[in-house]
């Protein structure tokens, strides 16, 4: 019975790069929400277009600590 | 014709239902040599056998006899049937388990070897019986100085400890060195050089004991791990975490006086002869970020061989160990995830690992084994070819939420020939590992909507 192996979804030698790309990204997506914060006025603010951008940059930054925390080591 | 096969068909289905001990009659040792190595703390017996059935019925089992102290300090009995002659020889393992047998005499220990099929009447079978014995070597001086060498006694019997009529045998004890004090001498018993030869005995009856003492230098390095934890954490996101916590022990006999460092130095081949200052660990091939440290910090003596088939150790503890000195000391390294952990046909996982311990020629007095599995692992389930204790424990380590839970496994009294693989099956829905990154989402996210919540509130006290 040949035993099939199992391994990471993502490849292990690709966890420094994508916690760079997924951070940078959430990190930027993360300024576009504050900018937006402090250019709009409380009367033309609109909480959809805030609630999408915070929901999206929290997925990118939650994501790029997973990875950037597997890269140096600590396999959660 | 056909009520001669019926009669014995009977006496057979009769003789068969009786319980095995009074077979203990039927079969008869036709010629046994036995080989004791005493090279090493580990004494090694191999014993190779042939057994004659000169009963009526076929016999399916026999019992290897033990005396009290040898079942006491017995790591492990491994036994080959051999079939096919010279160079086409076969060995095929055979089941041995530990019997209990109500009339013993003396306390007499068993173990019951079932052979591969019935042995039939007349006919014989040759057998190759290993067995292992831990803390058998007594330390005669107790206690010595630093300059003297290392002598021990080991009891055993010149006879063949057997509960069946033995035809012709022979025992070889071999030593590491030329150095043997006395040995007792049964006729015929004599010594050449390291080896010392008690026999040919012709028939002996059963269960007959002579038993000798052997006075010896042994020198080879008493290394005794006390306590051995090794933690094997699997993560899925691609490695095996191993930890191992050692507490070694320099088993032989007690240093007395003091240690000269000069003298230790200087005159190494004569002074701390039973000493020993460097151990060697077999780690797996691709192992990474090896570590060495104990409750002080970091151990810089010791050197690492990457190689292909497996990987090599070569560590000093911060001192050379002589009789009675303790060493801790912590050992931890990382292999990748797709060595060890594999897929059944079933669909559950499992983790193919090497039980024991990595260290060579060395007793571990107290084994345990925790294997970690990752959070939203269920059913697990060791799978060993020896017994062990197997417990259930719950860790809390990164991310988790409920904890992980952790198959420890126990065993006391284990030698270098237990490093045999184990399997523990687990059962595991991939998408449960989202639930680490979820939980870091939802952390960022509950940041932004508290800062939403500041930028939105308004705290005025006056109307606008």
């Amino acid at each position: 019975m040949a035993a099939k192996p199992i391994a990471s979804p993502i490849s292990v030698a690709l966890y420094p790069t994508l916690s760079v790309f997924t951070l940078a990204i959430g990190l930027v997506i993360t300024a576009i929400f504050f900018i937006y914060e402090t250019t709009s006025s409380r009367k033309n603010r609109s909480l959809g277009k805030e609630l999408a951008t915070s929901a999206v940059a929290s997925v990118f930054l939650g994501f790029g600590s997973l990875f950037l925390l597997l890269a140096s080591g600590v396999y959660v | 014709m056909a009520a001669r096969i019926g009669i014995f068909a009977v006496v057979v289905a009769v003789f068969l239902s009786i319980p095995a001990f009074s077979s203990a009659q039927d079969l008869q040792i036709v010629n046994a040599e036995r080989r004791i190595d005493l090279s090493s703390h580990i004494v090694k017996d191999f014993l190779t056998l042939k057994v004659e059935n000169i009963g009526i019925s076929p016999a399916a089992e026999m019992l290897l006899a033990f005396s009290p102290t040898q079942i006491k300090n017995l790591a492990m009995v491994q036994a080959l049937a051999i079939t096919g002659k010279k160079k086409k020889k076969t060995y095929l393992p055979l089941d041995v388990k530990p019997a209990e047998q109500p009339d013993a005499p003396n306390d007499t220990g068993y173990y019951r070897v079932t052979f591969v099929s019935p042995l039939g009447p007349g006919e014989t079978v040759s057998l190759e019986v290993l067995y292992i014995l831990t803390n058998s070597l007594e330390p005669f001086p107790v206690e010595i100085t630093q300059s003297e060498s290392q002598l021990v006694y080991y009891h055993d019997s010149a006879v063949i400890l057997s509960p069946y009529h033995v035809k012709q045998q022979t025992t070889f004890v071999k030593t590491p060195s030329t150095r043997v004090e006395s040995f007792t001498s049964i006729e015929p018993a004599n010594r050449a050089g390291k080896e010392i030869k008690y026999g040919p005995y012709e028939n002996r009856a059963s269960y007959s004991y002579a038993p000798v003492i052997i006075h010896f230098e042994n020198n080879s390095p008493f290394a005794v791990v006390e306590e051995l934890v090794r933690e094997i954490e699997i993560s899925h996101w691609g490695s095996l975490q191993i930890t191992e916590h050692y507490r070694l022990t320099h088993g032989g006999a007690r240093h007395k006086g003091v240690f000269s460092r000069v003298d230790y130095q200087s005159k190494r081949s004569v002074s701390g002869a039973s000493s020993f200052n460097a151990l060697l660990a077999v780690l797996p091939p691709r192992v990474n970020s090896v570590y060495y440290r104990d409750d002080i910090g970091n151990i810089s003596t010791s050197h690492l061989r990457t190689g292909f088939r497996k990987s090599e150790l070569e560590f000093e503890p911060r001192y050379p160990l002589f009789g009675g000195w303790r060493a801790t000391f912590i050992i931890g390294y990382r292999v990748p995830l797709e060595d060890y952990l594999f897929e059944a046909s079933d669909g559950r996982r499992y983790l193919n690992f090497t039980f024991g311990c990595p260290l060579v020629e060395t007793i571990v007095n107290k084994l345990t084994i925790k294997v970690v599995l990752p959070e939203g692992s269920k059913d697990p389930y060791a799978i060993l070819p020896f017994t062990v204790n197997q417990d259930l424990q719950v860790k809390y380590s990164y991310l988790d939420i409920v904890g992980r839970t952790v198959v420890v496994l126990q065993k006391d009294n284990v030698v270098p020939t237990h490093n045999v693989p184990f399997q523990v099956y687990y059962t595991f829905k991939p998408i449960y590992m989202l639930a680490e990154p979820f939980m870091l989402v939802s952390a960022f996210f509950f940041v932004f909507v508290a800062s939403l919540a500041y930028v939105h509130i308004d705290l005025n006290i006056a109307r606008k």
